[in-house]
């Protein structure tokens, strides 16, 4: 049979998954009659005899008459509740084992959910993060239970030891109780459902780019009642305004690659802002189901949302789904292959007020009249609104509607004494609020939460400097110290691998080139990768995965703007001090191009993990620590000065910070380590095969005896201006390949490594100036180079090379005037 | 009284009556028509209740409560959002 298949395009954010083991009793009536069974047996027979869906990693299946004892959270009391689905997953991490007070012990993957008793109401907690004395609901009367369990009180138990265990078995097992969310173990305790949530976001096997464009693209596929599934995440977005990459991409996919079923994601917490993009979502006529996602988080600020209403008021719909226990991810599958199915059900339209409604009607009229890709009526608004995107292919098509439209949002805007695109975002709120008004209600009064109280610190015009100057010094520190010490390892591994090699291709030319060049450029780049790149990005994602690095962003944005960039900028200038590479590329996280290109040219000066070696081993060890300081201190200076420069000359709009501030959360590994690993793929690719080619090029001119003439020709500049030994001026040029082997080079060159001897404590500091300030190394120039095209890419080499060249020059005249004591 | 966002003190109210553009250009397809649309579209309608929560020091950005979530803005952008006090 061969499947059919379907898009589903996935708007909004969304993650995460979790079982019990095999092992795990529990109390369930089959057949009619009360048993204890293995959840394995249970799950695996369910499996055997009825038909299965494969979701990511998980097999699904739906039992036929299956009960469990359930508790509701409404009476306390415990009741017979229908199974809906049953499955199992493949798990390899660490399980975790509770043990209670009165000895009942369960065990479920680290991310399983406990219901708990927490301040006086029940809370749904992770396995990891229990602590002993939560209190946890049982039954003190086990089986036999027979049908008049109702009438069972819920007594409680107290969580006495949490360990970790490793998994037995290959398989980890779950139910889903639909309504209950929970489901009692034969022993009394009860524990929370599952869970599938992460196999549709989680499941991307391919990570790219979009075509032509520096955002990411992520999808995946999934089998599902007999349909191959595309998921396609369409990138983060708020608003389907042209303002940034993301929301461009992600309406020119829903209109153009029309997928049959868009996913919008909705953050119940924060519902009326999520509205307002699924109202925008809902303009481009896209057939689609909203996933009421974070309904815990909703719940836990006291928010209650009436799911049913907001369906009718939509006119599309609404899965309530729990990100962090997967609840309802099932359910939002089976709707939207429903809906698919049906041919995608069309969502209600929002209507503006009459005068804005009118003019929006003539123009709809004159665009269903040309071949337009978009909508004719959200065409029509957005150009009401001004959408330069939308006016500049109209234009192309018939520029007479485009003249009209301006001519009617003058009208508008004379009517309202605001700009038509605020009048028309406005309605638009409106209306979101209007919903939220009739579907939310607030239960409790919102009381500090742990994430609040962690945001007060970690903003606090004090203690918040505080804490991110010790989060940096820890991070920088923990990174440094692994790193040297792992590559250190690393390397001598590696380098024993050179007699068996030599042995190979023999010590004579061939084996020369082939080690000196191509392997030791490899183990070049094992060593930087392994040892700092993947510590740094793992410990990125974590922070930006928290939610802290926006607060850092916050603290940040009144220094940045000294040097004409905003808080966010801040991200990619940390990431520089490591590598500059990585943090190029990490520049996509501002809104404009021109904004990442101003951030990209920051980053190039700030000198990475390899220029401090240079700084540290030749200034810091021969000339003094404070005089390595003072070249900190000097390019920080230039930094925010050529910051400043380029600010002023680039043509464009400048932005400056707005930004989200989400509640914190415990960063979700498996985003992490997938977003480590996209970042390291592309790392290598870029980087690889130019260290690589880079050693190669080195090693040749060095056996070929060709650096005489690099000598020669660079005299001038190394002696007469920069006034270093001749012998210098070529680790310089090498230094563009290689900037961890100058000092290497350096020595070879001078035969020395006691620097101090050959060298002035000017001569060092001029060189170390120079190294510092021009262009990191040919990767970063190829990082930019695919970010900003080549000539950009050039331009900032040529601009950092003679500017480097120049600084240089005037250091060592100026020192030489002073002449310090060094 | 229409002050800018800039100068409600923490812990007050007030409800946005307009924003400004950089005077250069202006009008729908101005210098300001990005940071007037990023504006609005993170729900600083004219007609919305902003909290000022507290402000970053040196004139760093402040932190705002609208429509139910927490948005940091550039003093930049704070001072084109116009709001009338809610005392």
């Amino acid at each position: 049979m061969t499947e059919k298949k379907l898009r589903i395009a996935l708007a909004g954010n969304a993650n995460v998954g979790k079982s019990l083991t095999g092992e795990s009793e529990v109390l369930i009536q089959r057949e009619g009659r009360w048993e204890i069974a293995r959840l394995r047996d249970i799950v695996e027979h369910t499996l055997a005899s009825q038909p299965s869906a494969r979701l990511g990693d998980s097999e699904i299946s739906t039992p036929n008459s299956l009960f469990v004892v359930s508790l509701d959270p409404e009476t306390m009391r415990a009741v017979k509740a229908k199974v809906s689905k049953v499955l199992r997953h493949r798990e390899t991490r660490r399980l975790v084992r509770v043990r209670t007070r009165s000895g009942r012990v369960v065990t479920a993957t680290r991310d399983h959910n406990f219901i708990v008793m927490l301040n006086g109401e029940l809370r749904v907690v992770e396995g990891e993060h229990l602590s002993p004395g939560d209190r946890i609901p049982i039954l003190e009367e086990t089986p036999p239970v027979p049908e008049g369990i109702s009438s069972t009180k819920i007594s409680w138990d107290v969580v006495e030891r949490i360990e970790e265990v490793n998994p037995k078995g290959e398989y980890v097992y779950d139910l889903v109780v639909e309504g209950y969310e929970n489901f009692m173990l034969a022993n009394g305790l009860f524990v929370h459902n599952s869970v599938i949530f992460n196999q549709l976001t989680g499941l991307h096997q391919h990570i790219g780019n979009w075509p032509g464009k520096t955002v990411e693209k992520a999808e995946g596929t999934l089998h599902f009642k007999g349909y191959e599934i595309d998921i396609i995440d369409l990138p983060g977005i708020y608003s389907l305004s042209t303002f940034s990459l993301e929301e461009l991409i992600s309406r020119e996919y829903i209109a153009v690659e029309k997928p049959d079923i868009v996913i919008n994601v909705v953050d119940a917490s924060v519902l009326e802002r999520n509205l307002f993009f699924t109202l925008q979502l809902m303009e481009l006529e896209t057939p689609m189901v909203i996933a009421l996602n974070q309904m815990d988080i909703a719940a836990k600020k006291g928010i209650k949302i009436d799911c049913k209403k907001l369906e009718k008021l939509l006119g599309v719909p609404v899965v309530p789904t729990v990100a962090i226990t997967g609840r309802g991810i099932y359910q939002l599958l089976e709707k939207a292959v429903e809906a698919a199915e049906k041919g995608g059900i069309k969502p209600l339209r929002i209507e503006y007020g009459e005068e804005v409604e009118e003019r929006i009607r003539k123009l709809t009229d004159l665009i269903e009249k040309i071949e337009f890709k978009y909508p004719a009526r959200w065409t029509a608004i957005k150009l009401l609104e001004g959408d330069r995107e939308v006016e500049r292919e109209i234009q192309k098509i018939k520029p007479e509607i485009v003249q009209t439209a301006r001519r009617l949002s003058k009208e508008i805007e004379k009517i309202h004494g605001h700009p038509c695109s605020t009048v028309i975002t406005s309605e638009r709120y409106e209306v979101a609020g209007r919903i939220v008004r009739e579907v939310q209600q607030i239960v409790t009064p919102i009381k500090p939460s742990l994430s609040e109280r962690i945001h007060e610190i970690t903003t606090h015009r004090v203690l918040g400097y505080l804490v991110m100057g010790l989060v940096l010094l820890a991070v920088f520190y923990s990174i440094f110290a692994f790193g040297d010490y792992a590559s250190g390892i690393l390397e001598d591994l590696l380098y024993g691998l050179e007699p068996p090699f030599k042995a190979i291709f023999g010590e004579g030319l061939l084996g020369d080139l082939l080690w000196g060049g191509v392997m030791e450029g490899l183990i070049a780049g094992i060593t930087i990768v392994l040892p700092y790149i993947v510590p740094f990005y793992l410990i990125l994602y974590m922070l930006e995965d928290s939610g802290y690095l926006s607060r850092i962003a916050f603290l940040t944005d009144s220094v940045m703007h000294k040097m004409g960039l905003h808080g966010k900028a801040f991200i990619p200038i940390m990431l520089a001090y490591g590598c500059n590479v990585p943090a190029c590329l990490s520049c996509r996280i501002m809104e404009t191009q021109r904004e990442r290109l101003l951030a990209a040219f920051v980053v190039t000066l700030v000198p990475c993990a390899a220029v401090t070696v240079i700084v540290l081993g030749l200034v810091g060890r021969f000339v003094g620590v404070n005089w390595a300081l003072t070249l900190y201190i000097v390019n920080i200076i230039l930094v925010f000065v050529l910051g400043r420069f380029a600010f002023n000359i680039l043509p464009g709009e400048p932005t400056a910070l707005i930004m989200e501030m989400s509640d914190y959360r415990i960063p979700h590994l498996k985003t992490v380590l997938k977003q480590t690993w996209f970042r390291l793929e592309e790392y290598i690719k870029i980087a690889f095969p130019l260290i690589m080619v880079s050693s190669f090029l080195i090693k040749t001119i060095e056996v070929l005896g060709l650096l005489g003439v690099f000598q020669a020709v660079l005299s001038p500049v190394a002696t007469v201006w920069l006034g270093l030994p001749r012998e210098v001026g070529i680790t310089l040029i090498f230094g563009i390949l290689r900037k961890e082997l100058m000092l290497v080079m350096l020595a070879a060159i001078l035969g020395t490594t006691d620097f101090g001897k050959v060298l002035t404590p000017t001569q060092m500091i001029v060189f170390t100036i120079v190294a510092m300030l021009y262009i990191p190394c040919i990767a970063t120039i190829a990082a930019l180079a695919k970010e900003f095209g080549w000539r950009k890419a050039l331009l900032i080499t040529v601009f950092e090379v003679l500017f480097a060249i120049t600084a240089g020059g005037i250091a060592s005249r100026l020192l030489t005037l002073i002449n310090p004591p060094y | 009284m229409r002050v800018p966002l800039t100068f409600l003190k923490a812990g007050e109210t007030g409800i946005v009556t307009f924003i400004t553009v950089p005077s250069r250009g202006g009008g729908p397809r101005g210098r300001g028509w990005g940071l007037r649309k990023r504006l609005v579209d993170m729900g600083l309608t004219p007609g919305t209740r902003v909290t000022v929560i507290k402000s970053a020091p040196f004139r760093g950005p402040m932190e705002i409560l609208v429509r139910g979530s927490r948005l940091a803005l550039g003093r930049g952008m704070a001072e084109r959002v116009y709001v009338e006090i809610d005392r």
